[in-house]
């Protein structure tokens, strides 16, 4: 073992990125224009990536290296929401940026960037490390790996590794051939299945809201929690994405993967260490703890919906049958509620509500946790029955946390009414929350997976959802079954109603 | 705004108004936007000005940290000599964060005192602090630092900031930080605070694994200031030192003033390897051998080095290390 760097201070310095050449598949798409090239820009920006990095985007349009670097500059500018373009900063970064035009089916696109990768290592010093990122129709995936493969790349004198974009397949059966496919040239721990919800600071707070207090793990159990609701509310449509979302549908699209993570990051056991097996291991021995329904029970505990044609806010807005690009007798879900349990001795017999849709009447991501009331009602019976105590986290928008309880009105009599503790996260901490990108591909880059999906956790939340899915595929649903700008279909609150419970309106 | 004279200041008061305070912002804020004001606040900020410093830039530079520190501000104005007085005033200090539509309040007390009632500020301030949360002082006066009640106002804080570059005698001020902290005072020096960015760059060049294998080469380390980076000089010479020990190489280091406008630079040469940093104005010109690399690194302001240390309300073993041997290097040269 050589010998550490001996002028490291933690405790002040920041995280920053070692050497290395980041390859993106699909580099002309939205994913890199919108999200990864301004993170990336934005990471620059903070100095937190080291002076040998460079970016090679790939894709069929024949570009120069200039050119690339005048569309890649055209995307920060667009997309940097809260990043201003310094000249001298970007004229470094763009240095760093190339480009190699191919066809990811062309077995010569991938001897082209075996080329590309070393003039880069001896040009930036970027190490022989390379961080290989798929941001290309899923369908494209296996093909992008084992064409790597082929040509020798997923080895090399530094690291490799593999990033790849959700869906991980749409069924179980799928997920587990696409790993098969990834793991004939990566190893697992060198595939990392990015989820951003997971990269939220929000998310990652709920850690350190769980394990970093000692206040909050006695109540966190069956003896305490009455159910948990886990929102995910979209207001827009499709927009423009008609054609993708009716082959996946919210029930894939959301919670296959970013809520069935909510939910474990939620209701997961305590880790003994904050390292990235110890918590993805507890999280997929939670995934594996939750129950999957039969048939019968996927009727009673599961509601789909569809939207359909409302006027919201004075405008008129298309139903999902009539946005571009979706067959107008599409049976997709743009909406999914499902009653989830978990058979371990923490949460049996609490039900988890997890909800997501588009055209819902805002767009809001939380987790309320519904504690039991008071064993006795000593005062106004109906203040304790209609204001819960709750514990809201919210991850978009205003961040932060609340705890609802009941106090005396001030004056006379025993009159009792709600309050609210809250915890503004964007306020008591004015500092730029970096975005969920910035924070996923610099672990990605330093070798941290914590925050990434692991095979088993994805393979264990397949379980899970493929049979809702047979169910679903086998029923015909009445739909559009709610109205654009509505909280979804009636029968998502008798789902909820037969339990005695109610959905909450964030 | 309440004086209080010879008579000092009752906190029961102060702390009456900061809660009549909250009320009428709390009905402000209700009558503006409809959604109240929510308070803020992770420690308690002390801060220790002279009469002389200026005040509006001091209050901006508090107004910046609040966002991020939000924090109960105790601000003490030193008064000088003249008779035993104390006066306070309470205020808040309110933004609209961005894309919000509440407004975040921090609460602020001012207390003048005279040099004669300094002895009495440390019965004023602790009951004035909120509760259960750290108290920083941050002492901006080097007057203050050599004064006998100094030292009951540093053992009520949780933390002590100073600027030992305003001091007049490095040395001595190293020799006495040392002390302190060796009695147990958590410190944070702005002087070393400043180093932070460039000791990054030294650091991020050595995670260069080829120039990393040269280190064992390095024999001489010499460390030249000009200015008011006395102790900062003293600090890096130490801090390089320390490091190179921890690595197992043992060199000569060389503290030395230069000439010219106020400057530092740090060389580490040996075995045909040389790596030399040289801060010039906002620049820091890094060489390695004979290629040479500009940087823009602009001087940080009080505001960036007051964020930095606010967040390290802890013990920094590093900080530590290097404040005990930067004293022991500075007195062994003399």
């Amino acid at each position: 073992m050589g010998i550490e760097n001996p002028f490291q201070d933690p405790l002040r310095f920041e995280r920053q990125a070692p050497e290395c050449a980041i390859v993106i598949f699909g580099a002309n798409g939205d994913l890199t224009r919108r999200k990864l090239m301004p993170a990336l820009y934005r990471l620059a920006y903070d100095r937190r990536l080291s002076a040998g990095f460079a970016v090679i985007g790939i894709s069929r349009t024949a570009l120069s290296d200039d050119q690339f670097r005048d569309k890649m500059l055209e995307s920060v500018k667009q997309f940097s929401e809260d990043t201003a373009i310094d000249a001298e900063v970007w004229a470094a970064f763009a240095r760093g940026l190339y480009y190699v035009a191919g066809d990811i089916n062309d077995a010569a696109l991938y001897q082209r960037l075996g080329q590309k990768l070393t003039a880069v290592e001896t040009e930036r010093h970027t190490g022989g490390n390379a961080l290989f990122y798929l941001s290309t129709q899923p369908s494209q995936y296996a093909l992008a790996a084992l064409g790597l493969g082929g040509a020798g790349l997923g080895k090399g004198g530094g690291w490799r590794r593999l990033v790849v974009e959700k869906p991980f397949g749409h069924d179980l059966a799928s997920a587990r051939e696409l790993s098969g496919r990834l793991h004939q040239v990566f190893d697992e721990s060198d595939v990392y299945r990015i989820d951003h919800y997971l990269g939220k600071e929000t998310v990652q707070n709920i850690l350190a809201f769980r394990f970093g207090n000692g206040i909050f793990e006695p109540l966190w159990n069956r003896r305490y929690v009455n159910h948990v609701q886990i929102t995910a509310a979209e207001s827009i449509g499709v927009e423009g994405r008609g054609a993708y979302y009716q082959e996946a549908g919210a029930l894939a699209d959301m919670i296959q993967n970013h809520l069935l993570q909510v939910m474990a990051t939620i209701a997961m056991e305590p880790v003994a260490s904050f390292r990235a097996m110890s918590v993805r291991d507890e999280k997929s021995k939670l995934l594996r703890s939750m129950r999957a329904m039969t048939p019968d029970e996927v009727r009673r505990n599961s509601v789909a919906g569809q939207y359909g044609p409302a006027r919201v806010g004075g405008q008129d807005v298309a139903g999902f049958r009539q946005e571009p690009g979706v067959d107008p007798q599409s049976p997709t879900d743009t909406y999914a509620a499902v009653t989830f349990f978990v058979e371990n001795w923490r949460w049996a017999g609490v039900p988890f509500y997890v909800r997501t849709g588009k055209r819902l009447p805002k767009r809001v991501t939380e987790i309320a946790i519904q504690y039991n009331p008071a064993p006795l009602h000593i005062f106004d019976e109906d203040a304790a029955e209609s204001a819960p105590n709750l514990l809201i986290m919210r991850i978009q928008p205003e961040e932060g946390l609340s705890l609802k309880f009941l106090s005396k009105r001030p004056g006379a009599g025993m009159t009792l009414r709600p309050v609210s503790m809250d915890f503004n996260y964007g306020s008591s901490f004015g500092e730029r929350s970096p975005s969920a990108y910035e924070t996923l591909l610099l672990d990605a880059i330093m070798g941290d997976a914590t925050l990434y999906t692991r095979q088993d956790m994805v393979e264990a939340s397949w379980s899970v959802v493929e049979p809702i899915q047979n169910v679903w595929r086998e029923t015909k649903f009445d739909f559009p079954n709610y109205a654009a700008g509505t909280w979804g279909p009636a029968a998502a609150d008798e789902m909820l109603a037969r339990r005695g419970h109610a959905w909450r309106k964030p | 705004m309440a004086a209080a004279g010879a008579e000092g200041i009752p906190p029961e008061r102060v702390l009456r108004e900061l809660a009549d305070l909250w009320i009428t912002l709390g009905k402000q804020g209700e009558a503006e936007s409809g959604t109240g004001v929510l308070r803020a606040c992770t420690l308690n900020l002390v801060v220790l000005a002279e009469a002389s410093d200026d005040a509006a830039a001091l209050e901006e530079t508090i107004a910046a940290l609040m966002p991020e520190h939000p924090a109960r501000t105790i601000m003490v104005k030193l008064s000088g000599a003249g008779e035993r007085a104390l006066a306070e005033r309470v205020y808040a200090q309110c933004w609209m964060p961005f894309g919000q539509r509440r407004q975040i309040c921090c609460e602020q007390i001012a207390i003048t005192a005279s040099d004669a009632a300094l002895a009495d500020l440390e019965s004023v301030v602790l009951p004035l602090a909120a509760p259960d949360l750290p108290v920083i002082v941050w002492s901006r006066s080097a007057r203050l630092f050599e004064m006998p009640p100094f030292g009951a106002i540093a053992r009520m804080a949780t933390k002590v900031v100073v600027d030992s570059a305003a001091f007049a005698d490095a040395k001595r001020t190293l020799r006495l930080l040392a002390e302190m902290a060796r009695g147990g005072i958590l410190l944070g020096d702005l002087a070393w605070t400043r180093l932070t960015r460039w000791r990054e760059m030294l650091a991020r060049l050595f995670e260069n694994r080829n120039y990393l294998a040269k280190l064992a080469r390095i024999s001489g380390v010499r460390v030249t200031y000009y200015g008011e980076f006395a102790t900062s000089a003293w600090y890096m010479g130490a801090w390089v030192a320390d490091a190179l020990r921890d690595a197992g190489v043992s060199a000569q280091v060389v503290v030395g003033t230069g000439s010219g406008p106020p400057s530092l630079s740090v060389e580490l040469a040996g075995g045909g390897f040389r790596v030399e940093l040289v801060r010039q104005q906002d620049r820091l010109i890094i060489t390695v051998d004979n290629a040479e690399n500009c940087t823009n690194l602009p001087q940080p302001g009080d505001c960036l080095l007051m964020r930095e240390e606010l967040g390290i309300v802890r013990r920094d073993a590093v900080f530590e290390r290097t404040l005990a041997s930067a004293a022991r290097l500075a007195y062994a040269t003399d």
